[in-house]
């Protein structure tokens, strides 16, 4: 597995990179550090200065350099710089040609009263990604970078795609060795809470949790729940969570396939989240290296 | 499972990521450069606000004296390219006046160039209210009360200090707008501008015009200006409507395709600006003539933005596309005249000339993003000030700027003579280039700033504005410079180690010898 952190010098930049070092402590997997500037190419008002351009350059190899400093040694770590005219391409241009299997990169959090709020970076890529992203919450950087996966959750409907979620939540629960947990949505999917939506929904559990076991190869613990409450920040409130988690989503059906469109069932989750999200492409598989 | 240790610290160098300094080089066509040159000197802006001043200084001749100041701003501009091309360096003027004067010149030398670009920070964001009060008046058809906010000082700074705000936070994230947005803008405003003059010489077939005045050859004798102090200032500001033309020669590295698009974009773009100054202030004299009554423009009422008062008369309807075509070319002015003290401010923060707080490039935009509020917050300050103590603030600002820009391009010009002076006479080319032209630029703008600085002394210079029995403008020019000696001196003790030239070191290199 291959992780990819969008870094900035900012807290953010933190964020993502203390998540994207969690995963990387998976034998086997592989961080890549990227740093995007603009490209020289833009239309600009402002002339372009080749003295600044090149104290920018060793400016952002400076704040590479730092970043390294916060990767514990024994993982495999490399830095980039990549220019591109946004953030969201650079990443994008990086994930495809480093072939990375994830994009980390930290969600703004300047937000009204506190609150979420997806800065433009990760709201570019939300839409547009054709590898999984994953938001790290303000304030990742404060559990540090030791503390393993503790646990994998995938969040599912019954809408087309979930297979898609399933495969990609059971690989990365591989990947860093955690229990699966899967949360079966149908009953906020639905208006009212009547006998009949409670009894779908674990009717719904059940049959993820079915798929999931026939699909597991190795001894993976793997668990379900249902997710209910009059809202989905009821829901997401209303479920445990350990601090240590991972919560992984699918794609809106309005997403192109193999491409990522943040729903609004995942948008409000992510609103109320206290751990990092993943969203996952429409119709993500596993490709044969993985 | 092996684990490899985190050892690859060192950046990683993509081939198509990353050229060599970080810029797909070769990226602005020889369109492109034109426009950002046409851009940069914002034709419609600089007219507005140096036709009425140098009318002021030198009368019928302004034609004259608008080619007589590209001469001194050709000549620094190419002694500008050498050391741009021998010492790329984002604090220009201050960087290359260390390198060849030692420090405490090079200091003054950037001093001088922040001194500059901030009061015509705060000049562009005062002809942009002016301008944006006429334009609501002519939007609302309702001249004589909206227009007239503009000459309530309070509302006035009120919505100076907003347009410099909102400057200041375009550059701040370093939002551009596309290139097809920029040819439409300058296009725009060409247009306007040639229109303008058409319909001038219209008003002036059908009679209807304010001041009819003949053209004649005597307009382009710049020896029929009554007197030297007349001609050294009307020079001084008409280095001020060429200013930022030097933008398209150092662009070298930019350029698309061959060597010589940057001399053809730079040729082609002084072209262009020459071409519609002459029309333009040919236009405005013929048409309003250089009375000091109504539009004449020897009128100081209208001085200081006579597009303002001429817009109406000469366009009658289509004046609102004038007020458009100023605004916009304020707004691109403002934004691309923004990053040169930023830049420089950060040069000096960097190489210890200045706290280091200067030398902050925001993580998130890449910009200067602390030299960058501390520009606007003095622009900002001093318009206030300038507001309150001018009788004609934009008049006075203007005069002030053309002073300054004599003084730090003149020492640019002086250090290029002198730093290159091992290589002088290795080449014809370098003869001329890094001798002759520089010289002689610096000495014109020496000459020109002394003059200034002399006449400005008499309290009826320029607008009149007066401190102490001394001009307003030689108060201004002082202060702004001893101000610079106080700071420069107090930092020498806080940093030494800049002012005993261990950051920035004094060089003279021999032909073929290039820098790191």
């Amino acid at each position: 597995m291959r992780f990819l952190v969008g870094y900035t010098a900012t807290p953010a930049g933190a964020d993502a990179l203390a998540l994207g070092v969690r995963l990387a402590r998976a034998p086997g997997a592989e961080l890549d550090v990227v740093l995007v500037l603009n490209a020289g190419d833009r239309a600009t008002l402002t002339p372009n200065d080749p003295g600044y351009d090149r104290l920018l350059l060793e400016t952002a190899e400076g704040w590479l350099a730092e970043a390294l400093t916060l990767v514990p040694a024994g993982i495999l770590v490399r830095t980039h710089l990549e220019h591109a005219d946004s953030f969201t391409q650079g990443l994008l241009a990086a994930a495809a040609r480093l072939q990375a299997n994830l994009i980390v990169v930290g969600a703004a959090t300047h937000g009204l009263l506190g609150r979420f709020a997806i800065g433009s970076v990760a709201d570019g890529l939300l839409h547009s990604s054709h590898v999984p992203v994953a938001l790290a919450p303000e304030g990742t950087r404060v559990m540090g970078t030791d503390e393993p996966i503790g646990r994998v959750t995938c969040a599912v409907g019954t809408k087309a795609g979930a297979d898609g979620l399933l495969t990609a939540g059971i690989l990365l629960a591989r990947t860093v060795d955690a229990p699966l947990r899967l949360v079966s949505l149908v009953a906020i999917d639905r208006p009212g809470a009547d006998a009949r939506t409670i009894q779908l929904a674990a009717d719904h559990a059940q049959a993820v949790l079915d798929y999931a076991t026939d699909h597991l190869m190795d001894g993976l613990e793997v668990t379900a729940s249902v997710a209910s409450g009059s809202s989905i920040e009821h829901a997401v409130r209303g479920l445990p969570w350990d601090p240590a988690e991972i919560c992984l989503v699918g794609s809106s059906r309005l997403a192109q396939p193999h491409r990522i469109f943040l729903g609004s069932i995942a948008a409000k989750m992510l609103r109320e989240l206290p751990v990092p999200l993943i969203v996952v492409p429409r119709d993500f598989t596993v490709t044969a290296e993985d | 499972m092996t684990q490899e240790l985190n050892v690859s610290a060192a950046v990683e160098q993509k081939a198509g990521g990353i050229s060599k300094k970080g810029l797909s080089a070769g990226s602005v066509g020889l369109v492109g450069a034109v426009i950002i040159g046409i851009s940069c000197i914002a034709p419609a802006y600089t007219l507005t606000g140096a036709l009425g001043p140098t009318v002021a200084e030198v009368g019928l001749q302004l034609p004259a004296i608008f080619v007589a100041g590209f001469i001194p701003m050709l000549l620094v501009a190419l002694g500008y390219r050498e050391l741009n091309k021998a010492m790329p360096d984002s604090g220009t003027s201050f960087t290359w006046a260390t390198r060849a004067f030692g420090p405490w010149i090079g200091w003054m030398a950037g001093w001088g160039l922040i001194a500059a670009t901030v009061v015509v920070l705060s000049n562009l964001a005062g002809i942009a209210v002016d301008f944006f009060y006429l334009m609501l008046s002519q939007i609302f058809a309702n001249s004589a009360e909206i227009a007239g906010l503009a000459g309530n000082p309070f509302i006035n700074v009120g919505t100076c200090l907003v347009f410099i705000l909102i400057a200041t936070w375009i550059s701040y994230r370093d939002m551009q707008t596309t290139q097809k947005v920029q040819y439409w803008l300058v296009g725009f405003q060409l247009i306007v501008l040639v229109g303008f003059g058409i319909m001038a010489f219209v008003h002036i077939a059908n009679g209807s015009a304010f001041d009819p005045t003949p053209v004649s050859l005597s307009w382009f004798n710049p020896f029929a200006v009554t007197s030297f102090s007349a001609f050294a200032a009307g020079l001084s500001l008409s280095i001020f409507i060429f200013w930022g033309w030097d933008v398209t020669l150092t662009m070298s590295e930019e350029t698309k395709g061959s060597r010589s698009t940057p001399g053809r974009a730079a040729t082609l773009t002084v072209i262009i600006v020459m071409v519609l100054y002459l029309f333009v202030a040919i236009a405005a004299i013929s048409f309003a003539g250089v009375g000091g009554v109504g539009v004449g423009l020897g009128n100081p009422e209208i001085q200081g933005n006579v597009f303002f008062a001429l817009a109406g008369p000469a366009l009658g309807p289509f004046a609102v596309l004038m007020s458009i075509a100023v605004l916009s070319s304020s707004a691109a002015s403002l934004q691309s005249t923004f990053v040169s003290p930023a830049r420089t401010l950060l040069a000096m923060g960097h190489y210890g000339a200045l706290p280091p707080a200067y030398s902050k490039v925001s993580p998130r935009f890449f910009t200067p993003g602390y030299a960058t509020v501390a520009s606007a917050i003095v622009a900002a300050g001093f318009y206030t000030i300038m507001r309150f103590v001018s009788e004609d603030v934009l008049w006075d600002t203007i005069t002030t700027l053309g002073m300054m820009i004599c003084f730090y391009y003149g020492l640019t010009a002086f250090a290029c003579v002198w730093y290159f002076r091992r290589q002088w006479f290795v080449t014809v080319r370098n003869a001329f280039f890094t001798f002759v032209f520089p010289l002689v630029g610096g000495i014109i703008l020496t000459v020109l700033f002394c003059t200034t600085l002399v006449d400005s002394m008499d309290p009826n210079y320029g607008s009149g504005s007066e401190i102490f029995g001394l001009g307003l403008v030689f108060v201004l020019g002082m202060a702004i410079l001893l101000i610079g000696v106080v700071i420069m001196i107090v930092q020498s003790q806080v940093r030494p180690a800049f002012f005993r030239g261990e950051t920035l070191s004094l060089a003279a290199p021999r032909f073929g010898e290039r820098e790191e």
